[in-house]
């Protein structure tokens, strides 16, 4: 026989095997319903868990950008040092800063994808009210560009009308001029100080020297966390400048329109900058590098997806494969007589593993109704997460569509119930046809 | 010697079977030899018990003996498994249950085309043969039915065409008409009399009935698993 008509014969049969499945499943159409809710609650579950991680991936991505973990801030999409700074101590404040900051932003700023830079000094010393001094870690900034970072996050469409984030704190720092200062409100607390109390910065400059600047306190801002609130100050540049006593300053923070940028941008800064500035050597350094946190968060989600995936897949395997032994139980004479007639027990069996991928395509099909339900009711219940460990504030709850996942779990999910149709050539070669032609 | 083969279409030779083990062993079949010639038709009778069932599943291939071979159109199956002679089955056999054994889930045409589609035929090929046998088992106008719709002789019509429609080389049938009224017994049994007259089929089939045994002269009589038989070569 020609190839052609052996492989139509081959489809024929399946198409022949497939009718009895699906007419089977329809006549026993509880047990299927059953069966398919089972698997369809495993993959909207599945689906749910994925939209859940994917949002908080993208949040903690976007939260890491736009307000950081730690005293150093928001981090931009990329952060520019000197290489000497990340490898060596300095001997005195500022040793490594960016002598000609502009010209370099400048450069960067003409890449299309960058949206703008900014200036950022590090710097730490003394606040005194008269009374009491405590130490601070201090950020010297351009307030209108970090209100600009903030305006970043308010405009990311997947969490528009979610969470905003309020930008006046560096309005009133930029309105009150090179002599104001925004502080953390347990500092505040800690000095007694309101908007308009007087205070005093005390900290060493480049030359060694001890130097004080008077500063008149502008207004508050939340430390990222809890624990760095008590020691968060937030200065114009200018005004570290003049305290540390020198024109450079500590990195160019690189904020891009889109942070699925970030790594070729990444590659585009480094060629603008590497032949600047002579002797001078630049590190360009990627948000996620300076969030050591994303990656062991990522794990653990990762493992709890998996761990979750395995139990999932374990009940649709459980639940799926005692339908088909039932099924094959029930139809032990039909299952007789066509290995009678002289279908071999791979056939026979074939005929229950597609129904089992029929079950699992309705399951996914379900599932995806599910999900869809569940997802638009979470995301329109205004629903709140406490804040993560260390964060001051809560979240609201979303769960986003993680199309890129669905297939997988589809494929999941399909694979589990038509390897439990498989199984049941374990039960088929065992069924006698003698017997199974008594078998009432 | 090859000329017998030729026309021998199945043959037990010295075939026992048991069932059970140690004190309950009952002893089915014992040391039967039988041939069938192509053309030719029997019928088996005997008592209940006394392994007419026993003697057509080993003619059939669908269970296995004990001691001797069974030879189906030349090929000694006695070293293969049962999965293993399906094809055997598929090719050469035709079997016609007591209880009528449809697949409920397909239509009369549907049950019907199965061993043709597991033989691999084209479509044109399978729907003419389709229609011829159900033709002959008059049931054109109930082809789309499914069988918890049809009545037990109807059931049992779709059967036979089933076991016709591929031609086999030899079309078993135990006790046909046992599940039937005696009228619609009486049709069945005219029915399978008439298609070994008109298609010259291989028949070989057990009953109780007397009026079998007054159509079909070539008998086998079986008592306690041994045969005897009216006309040693028919
Ligand atoms: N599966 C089995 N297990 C044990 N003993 C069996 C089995 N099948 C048949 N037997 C025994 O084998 C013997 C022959 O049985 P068989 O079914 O061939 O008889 P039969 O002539 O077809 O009877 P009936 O006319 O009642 O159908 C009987 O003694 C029966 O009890
Ligand atoms: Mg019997």
């Amino acid at each position: 026989m020609p190839g052609a008509i052996v492989l139509t014969a081959f489809i024929m049969n399946i198409v022949k095997l497939a009718t009895i499945s699906l007419r089977n499943l329809f006549r026993n159409s509880r047990r299927t319903l059953i069966t398919v809710l089972v698997s369809a609650a495993g993959f909207a579950a599945l689906a749910i868990l994925a939209g859940y991680m994917d949002f908080s991936f993208y949040g903690l991505r976007e939260l890491t950008v736009c307000k950081g973990f730690t005293a150093g801030g928001g981090t931009g999409h990329i952060q520019v040092f000197r290489s000497e700074s990340l490898k060596k101590e300095e001997l005195f404040p500022m040793q490594y800063g960016i002598e000609d900051s502009e010209k370099i932003r400048a450069d960067i700023e003409s890449i299309d994808e960058v949206s703008f830079t900014m200036p950022r000094i590090e710097f730490n010393g003394l606040i005194s009210n008269g009374d009491k001094s405590i130490s601070f870690m201090g950020l010297g900034v351009d307030p209108e560009k970090e209100a600009g970072l903030i305006q970043y996050w308010n405009s990311l469409e997947k969490m528009a009308g979610k969470t905003k984030m309020s930008d006046a704190a560096y309005r009133q720092l930029e309105k009150a001029g090179p002599y104001g200062v925004l502080l953390g409100q347990q500092m505040a607390k800690a000095l007694s100080a309101e908007v308009g109390t007087n205070l005093m910065l005390m900290s060493t400059t480049v030359d060694g020297a001890v130097n004080v600047v008077d500063v008149t306190v502008a207004g508050f801002i939340r430390g990222a966390m809890k624990s760095i609130d008590r020691h968060y100050l937030v200065a114009p540049l200018e005004t570290a400048m003049i305290l540390l006593q020198t024109d450079r300053v500590s990195k160019i923070v690189v904020v891009l329109k889109r942070t699925e940028d970030t790594s070729p941008v990444s590659g585009l800064v480094e060629a603008k900058i590497s032949g600047h500035g002579g002797k001078v050597f630049f590190s360009v350094i990627p948000w996620e590098k300076l969030a050591e946190y994303y990656y062991s968060v990522r794990d653990v989600y990762n493992i709890i997806f998996s761990f979750t995936g395995i139990i999932v897949v374990a009940i649709v395997f459980l639940s799926c494969t005692n339908t088909m032994l039932m099924a094959t139980m029930e139809r032990v004479k039909e299952i007789g007589t066509l290995k009678a007639i002289g279908v071999s027990n791979v056939w026979v069996s074939m005929m229950f593993l597609l129904e089992g991928f029929f079950i699992g395509l309705l399951s996914v099909a379900g599932g995806l109704v599910f999900k869809y339900v569940f997802s638009v009711t979470i995301n329109n219940s205004g629903f709140k997460m406490p804040p993560p460990p260390g964060m001051s504030s809560s979240y609201l709850l979303k769960i986003f569509s993680a199309v890129e996942f669905l297939p997988w779990i589809a494929l999941l999910i399909i694979f589990s119930t038509t390897l439990s149709g498989l199984l049941t050539l374990l039960k088929i070669r065992k069924i006698s046809i003698v017997d199974s032609l008594t078998h009432v | 010697m090859p000329c017998i083969v030729n026309s021998v279409v199945a043959q037990l030779v010295d075939v026992s079977k048991y069932y059970g083990s140690g004190e309950g062993r009952i002893k089915a079949l014992d040391n039967v030899s039988i041939s069938v010639r192509r053309g030719d038709s029997a019928v088996l009778v005997g008592p209940s018990g006394s392994g007419k069932s026993t003697l057509l599943h080993l003619l059939g291939c669908i269970d296995k003996q004990d001691e001797g071979s069974v030879i189906i159109d030349g090929i000694d199956t006695s070293s293969k498994g049962l999965d293993e002679l399906a094809p055997l089955r598929l090719d050469k056999i035709g079997f016609v249950f007591q209880s009528f054994n449809l697949i409920p889930v397909l239509t009369a045409y549907e049950n019907i085309e199965l061993p043709l589609l597991f033989r691999g035929y084209d479509q044109g090929y399978i729907k003419h043969r389709v229609n011829e046998v159900l033709e002959m088992v008059h049931l054109q106008d109930r082809m789309h039915h499914y069988p918890r719709h049809m009545s037990g002789g109807q059931q049992q019509r779709v059967a036979i065409a089933r076991a016709l429609v591929g031609n086999p080389a030899l079309i078993l049938a135990d006790e046909p008409t046992a599940n039937l009224d005696s009228r619609t017994g009486a049709d069945i049994l005219e029915l399978l009399l008439y298609l070994k007259q008109k298609d010259s089929i291989t028949l070989v089939l057990s009953s109780h009935d007397s009026v079998v045994l007054e159509r079909i002269s070539n008998v086998i009589h079986i008592m306690d698993g041994r045969v005897s038989i009216d006309s040693p070569v028919f």
